[in-house]
């Protein structure tokens, strides 16, 4: 279940630009469109006449009382029947197909664009905000665009079809029906749009209380530990409270809404009875005085007939405001640029991110060169300056340092999930940029400190993306990494379900399965963010020697917070404020005495303390 | 007891989970229900003025009106008559339109009453579930039963429920009025609507598989989404963008097919049903004409029928429509039974509320879940005495954190006796308990406010300086200050994430508020750094002399100062005693302390000698 935030929508004014966008998405659904439109009409132009052949019933059948053109009606009326039956089949099935295509195409292009944004983008855009536009948002725009827009066609239609058909029969009665329409138009838009806002509240409270729920689930322990029930639940009183406040509001509105528009329509009713009934007495065929009986059931009936359309045009208007809002938000996502990219010679030769052009690609051996490199966030402080950094392959390197030192600065760099504002990074001697994204990113191998693993099988999380390696190969690195224990453990073993996000293993046993990941992807370069989480000696254990396992033959990154996994490393960067302040060996910085000799011991200082109180 | 009786009875309990959620409100719904019903009586005299202008006014049939009521209303001529009737129709259209009006209020009122004593009866509920059920349960399926199945039933009884009697009393009364006219007019412009009805229900009983197919789709494809941008970092550090697009595109797609295969369904069946419903129109008319042409039933009869047919063909659909969709409510209900009728872990709980001084003892104390083959703890056995501090160390399932548990009764122990100054906790109070055994956990949950909220919440009277300085002792106070809006940053789920050692150290510091007489750290120091921890301790050890303390820990540097240390290894206690004797005795605290502070410790040959 996924739950996200509704957000504040603006009413925005009409920005026609906006929808231009949106409907050059809809050219392959044109056809779609037209035929729905196209059904839409011819049903507005039956419901028009449909009233017509009943009053000439009336009038020249039942009122002559001669039954010789019944033959003929019954003919009629079957046509009308089969038309009306396949058309409003037409009509939805191509409405659906606009709507459900278009939210197909909206989904595509966002998520093309979501893997193509840098990584920069994610650090400053929530996951629900990103969430709300694929879902909620794509759902609006398209409902809006395809039964709203055929809808649209359909009430505009009937409404200038009857107002046509009146003025001919009867102009005097027609003013009484038209008289009505400007009442109609108001109330329904004022309501409309009051309901609407009033709903959007009711979403928000709504949103508020599933947060409650789940904090009072989650928090449970906590809660009881400290004896917080009473006051939480005073405070959960406040949100349901407020809720029902809002929904009777709401509830008031609409209950408002229908009965304004009936009465509305029920004097306008008595109107025509009595107006209409006059003229009906005066009814002389042959002087052209008066009506029928048939038209004044034909003028009655219409009335019934116009409000429908006009309560849903009323509709319509006020959620296109809405969609207004969602279309915004989708082009936002589609149009953003990708401020990482590669250029277009680069992606001539290699391929872009997302479609690689492997044939092409030189091997990557591992030298990593950072080259007078600057790096400034986009409107915050410069975190590396005149950064110089020369690795071999196969080597490794571990980077130490407080938070905000530079570490993750660094990898991020070297995965180019940024780029240098300043100077260049070379790998194997040629600046990154020259080659491209996927070049990069295929020979790099990255451990997170939070493991993240995909729904799935185990087996499926560690072959991740390359269905075709074998199952051997799976086991192999498992049992390198010591999962493959664990994993068998389980009764369904390699083709146990992860769980959403891995949420069914340990934090431990997520850890090892994305080192069994990163091990077979066999990468050149591996970035790991040292894990800090609280786990048991063992399993600690188990992930160290994990990391001995994947180190092995390649350039590595690692950035620590355990001073004890990195003794081994081939260097060691003590960093602070994006400067290198020591570098070497473990042996040759703890010789050193200097800023690393001190992090080190500091781990260990208690007990320093108390071998000298022993002492 | 006989099957007829069981049958009974699950009937009656049905009939009791139904109605028990509308308790309090039965007036509301007594008074929406008969104001429907009337409502749809009004509604069905509506086609009556148009019978009686047209037959009485224009075609000078006798008029239905008695005499001297026509006289008193001046109504002697039809003009004077088409006059009245007008007026009458628009103060008979206001009547029902603020019927209308009242039915909706109240209807409202009665639907969000229910609505807030479930989500509040449901909160209440499941705040007060014993621990182990929360360890059990899971957040997402609990969330969905609080929120879905409240809608789902909140939905059934105010408006499915309120439409089938609509629709049932409207069919009803219509039904009626035209068998007044006409009876034989009445068969013929109803003998399609049973298929109607029964073409409904079949349709919309048949199409719920696929509705639930479509949702369970758009469900896999916005986890695939959801998943691929939350772990976006991995997918772009294995260059699996094309991997991840070609896995969104193919559920996206089967989503679509699914989707359009339901739209398929319904277009033929909106088609379907609007052909049979103008069958239905037709049959009448042409009967009609026939009828009124041999003089049967006049002009206005028929244009009356007319309109009636409108009021029963769909509405009919509907009703089938509805009668199809039902089912959904009872699944709803047996899950929110499920909860609500779980008993709360405060039932029959003891009211003695005995002083708590710091006393703390353990005899022969077991622990076993009701679904597990191993106890978790077994024949534990300590005394604690009133200010000492008490390291627990073990491996992860070692029975530590069911230790602590049992302290403040999360979990009841089956075996033995614990008790707090020779009162067995069983007799205590839980509430009582709780407020006076601190516990801070290792992963703490901060609730979705300020962070000054979150450390006043133990005590909200308590004074600005006293929260700063609780948060100094806890070494959070320079943190918080770091922060752009400090003390009023919003944490929580909806607010700034902090880093594990920063929530730790709130919990430490909200929990330093108060006094206490027992307070446990539930390994609550893992995440902050030694130096940090040692501060915190020394701070302790300052403050809350008077208070017994214990501490899980996996850092044997901290263990080590502890007045007593227990050594727990699959839920026995493996050894006890003082750091100094317990290094002695050559055991699992020996091997860890080994382990953990050898500064040059080299664990390749440590495996060497392993294997």
């Amino acid at each position: 279940m996924n739950y996200f935030d509704e957000e504040e929508y603006k009413d925005s004014k009409f920005d026609l630009a906006v929808w231009r966008k949106i409907f050059s998405y809809m050219a392959p659904l044109k056809k779609h469109l037209f035929i729905g439109i196209g059904a839409a009409v011819t049903l507005a132009t039956i419901d028009t006449i449909y009233p017509l052949i009943n009053r000439y019933a009336i009038d020249n059948i039942i009122n002559t009382g001669s039954l010789e053109l019944l033959p003929w009606f019954i003919a009629f009326y079957i046509v009308i029947i089969f038309m009306i039956g396949f058309l409003v089949y037409t009509f939805i099935m191509h409405a659906g197909q606009v709507q459900q295509k278009l939210s197909f195409i909206l989904r595509e292009k966002a998520f093309k664009k979501l893997h193509e944004l840098p990584f920069s983008y994610y650090d400053k855009t929530p996951v629900g905000w990103i969430m709300a536009r694929m879902t909620s948002d794509s759902r609006r725009l398209s409902e809006i665009l395809s039964w709203g827009l055929i809808d649209l066609s359909w009430g505009l239609l009937t409404m200038i079809g009857i107002t046509i058909v009146v003025f001919i029969i009867n102009w005097k009665l027609a003013l009484i029906l038209m008289a009505m329409l400007p009442l109609l138009v108001y109330l329904s838009i004022y309501f409309r749009t009051k309901i609407l806002r009033a709903y959007r509240k009711i979403r928000k409270e709504n949103s508020k209380i599933t947060g409650a729920y789940n904090e009072g689930i989650t928090g449970a322990k906590t809660t009881k530990t400290l004896v917080l029930e009473e006051e939480n639940y005073q405070d959960f009183d406040r949100l349901t409270s407020s809720m029902r406040r809002h929904s009777v509001r709401a509830a008031m509105f609409a209950g408002l809404y229908f009965p304004s528009i009936l009465f509305v329509a029920s004097v306008t009713t008595a109107i025509v009875m009595y107006y209409g009934g006059t003229m009906a007495l005066d009814y002389n065929e042959l002087l052209g005085i008066g009506i029928s009986v048939g038209t004044l059931y034909l003028f009655l009936n219409y009335i019934g007939q116009f409000f429908d359309p006009v309560m849903q045009l009323a509709n319509i208007l006020a959620r296109l405001q809405q969609a207004q809002a969602s279309a915004e938000r989708i082009m936002g996502l589609i149009e953003t640029e990708p401020e990482i990219w590669d250029t277009p010679e680069v992606i001539e030769k290699y391929g872009d991110a997302i479609t690689f052009k492997r044939e092409n690609w030189e091997e990557l051996h591992g030298d990593v060169t950072f080259e007078n490199v600057t790096f400034k966030y986009n409107k915050g402080e410069t975190v590396l300056s005149n950064f110089n950094l020369d690795v071999k392959a196969g080597q490794s390197i571990a980077l130490v340092g407080h938070t905000g030192a530079g570490k993750s600065t660094i990898v991020n760099l070297i995965c180019r999930f940024y780029e240098p504002t300043e100077g260049r990074i070379l790998i194997d001697g040629k600046d990154y940029k020259d080659r491209s994204l996927g070049w990069l990113h295929d020979n790099l191998g990255y451990v997170l400190q939070s493991p993240h693993l995909f729904s799935g099988t185990i087996m499926e999380n560690i072959r991740y993306g390359n269905p075709n390696v074998p199952d051997e190969k799976v086991y192999e690195a498992a049992k390198l990494i010591e999962a493959h224990d664990f994993i068998v453990e389980f009764d369904d073993g390699y083709q146990t379900e992860v769980g959403e996000g891995g949420s069914r293993l340990s934090v431990g046993q997520k850890q090892l399965i994305s080192f069994a990941r990163a091990l077979l992807a066999n990468p050149r370069i591996l970035i790991l963010d040292e894990a800090t989480s609280s786990v048991d000696t063992q399993t600690e254990k188990l992930i160290q020697r994990a990391i001995e396992i994947v180190l092995e033959g390649r350039t590595t990154f690692i950035v620590a917070h355990r001073l004890s996994t990195i003794t081994s490393s081939d260097r060691i960067l003590v960093l602070d404020d994006g400067k290198v302040l020591e570098s070497g060996n473990h042996t040759e910085l703890i010789a050193k005495q200097g800023h690393y000799y001190k992090l080190y011991t500091n781990q260990f200082k208690s007990m320093a303390l108390e071998e000298s109180k022993n002492g | 007891m006989s099957t007829k009786v069981l049958q009974k009875k699950k009937r009656v309990n049905r009939w009791y989970q139904f109605t028990k959620w509308m308790k309090g409100n039965w007036h509301l719904y007594f008074v929406a229900v008969s104001l429907l019903i009337a409502l749809q009586y009004l509604r069905t005299l509506t086609p009556l003025f148009l019978q009686y202008v047209v037959n009485t006014v224009v075609n000078g049939e006798q008029s239905e009106l008695p005499m001297f009521i026509q006289n008193m209303l001046l109504a002697d001529t039809l003009q004077k008559q088409l006059v009245l009737v007008g007026l009458v129709y628009v103060l008979f259209a206001f009547i029902r339109v603020v019927i209308m009006f009242i039915r909706r209020l109240t209807n409202a009122l009665f639907t969000e009453n229910v609505a807030y004593n479930m989500r509040n009866t449901l909160y209440s509920k499941l705040q007060s579930l014993s621990f182990s059920y929360h360890t059990h349960a899971e957040t997402g399926d609990l969330i969905q039963r609080c929120t879905t199945d409240v809608e789902t039933y909140r939905v059934f009884v105010g408006e499915q429920l309120i439409e089938i009697f609509r629709l049932v009393f409207l069919i009803g009364f219509a039904i009626y009025q035209m068998i007044r006219i006409s009876p034989m007019m009445t068969v013929y412009s109803t003998i399609v609507t049973p298929f109607i009805f029964t073409a409904a229900v079949l349709y919309f009983l048949k199409v719920k598989k696929h509705f639930k197919e479509v949702e369970e789709a758009e469900g896999k494809m916005t986890t695939t989404l959801q998943e691929s941008v939350t772990g976006i970092r991995v997918v772009k550090a294995f260059a699996k963008e094309q991997y991840e697009i070609e896995k969104f595109e193919k559920d996206s797609k089967i989503f679509l097919a699914k989707d359009f295969h339901l739209l398929k369904l319904m277009a033929i069946f909106w088609g379907g049903s609007d052909f049979i419903n103008f069958i239905q129109y037709a049959l009448a008319i042409v009967f009609g004409i026939i009828m009124a042409t041999n003089g049967d039933i006049s002009a206005g009869d028929f244009m009356t029928f007319l309109m009636y047919i409108g009021m029963i063909v769909w509405p009919l659909r509907q009703l089938g429509r509805i009668v199809g969709d039902l089912g959904k409510t009872s699944v709803a209900l047996d899950r929110l039974d499920e909860i609500v009728l779980k008993d709360s872990e405060h039932l029959n709980d003891s009211t003695n509320t005995p002083e708590i001084i710091g006393k703390v003892e353990f005899r022969n104390v077991g622990f076993q879940f009701e679904d597990d083959h191993k106890p978790l703890l077994k024949d534990i056995n300590f005394t604690v005495n009133k200010g000492e501090t008490v390291a627990i160390v073990g491996k992860t399932g070692s029975g530590k954190s069911t230790l602590i548990n049992l302290m403040v009764r999360l979990l009841d122990n089956q075996e033995g006796q614990i008790l707090f100054d020779d009162n067995d906790i069983k007799n205590i109070n839980k509430k009582h308990l709780r407020q006076h055994v601190g516990i801070i956990m290792q992963e703490p949950f901060l609730y979705s406010r300020t962070l000054y909220d979150n450390i006043r919440i133990m005590d909200k009277k308590a004074p600005q300086e006293k929260v700063y300085q609780a948060a100094s002792v806890a070494s959070l106070h320079e943190d918080v200050l770091g922060f752009e809006s400090g003390y009023e940053t919003i944490v929580g789920e909806r607010g700034v994430t902090l880093s594990g050692g920063q929530k730790q150290r709130v919990a430490i510091a909200r929990m330093l508020l108060d006094a206490k007489p027992v307070l446990i750290f539930d390994d609550s120091l893992s995440a902050v750094d030694t130096e940090t921890d040692i501060q915190i301790r020394n701070a302790l050890n300052q403050h809350w002399k008077d208070t017994t303390v214990f501490i899980i820990t996996h850092r044997i540097t901290t263990a080590m100062e502890a007045d007593k240390i227990i050594v727990l290894d699959k839920g026995h206690i493996v050894e006890m005693g003082t750091h100094n004797s317990l290094l002695k005795e050559q055991g699992i605290y020996n091997e860890l302390w080994q382990i953990q502070s050898n500064v040059e410790y080299d664990y390749k040959k440590l495996n060497k000698g392993e294997n």
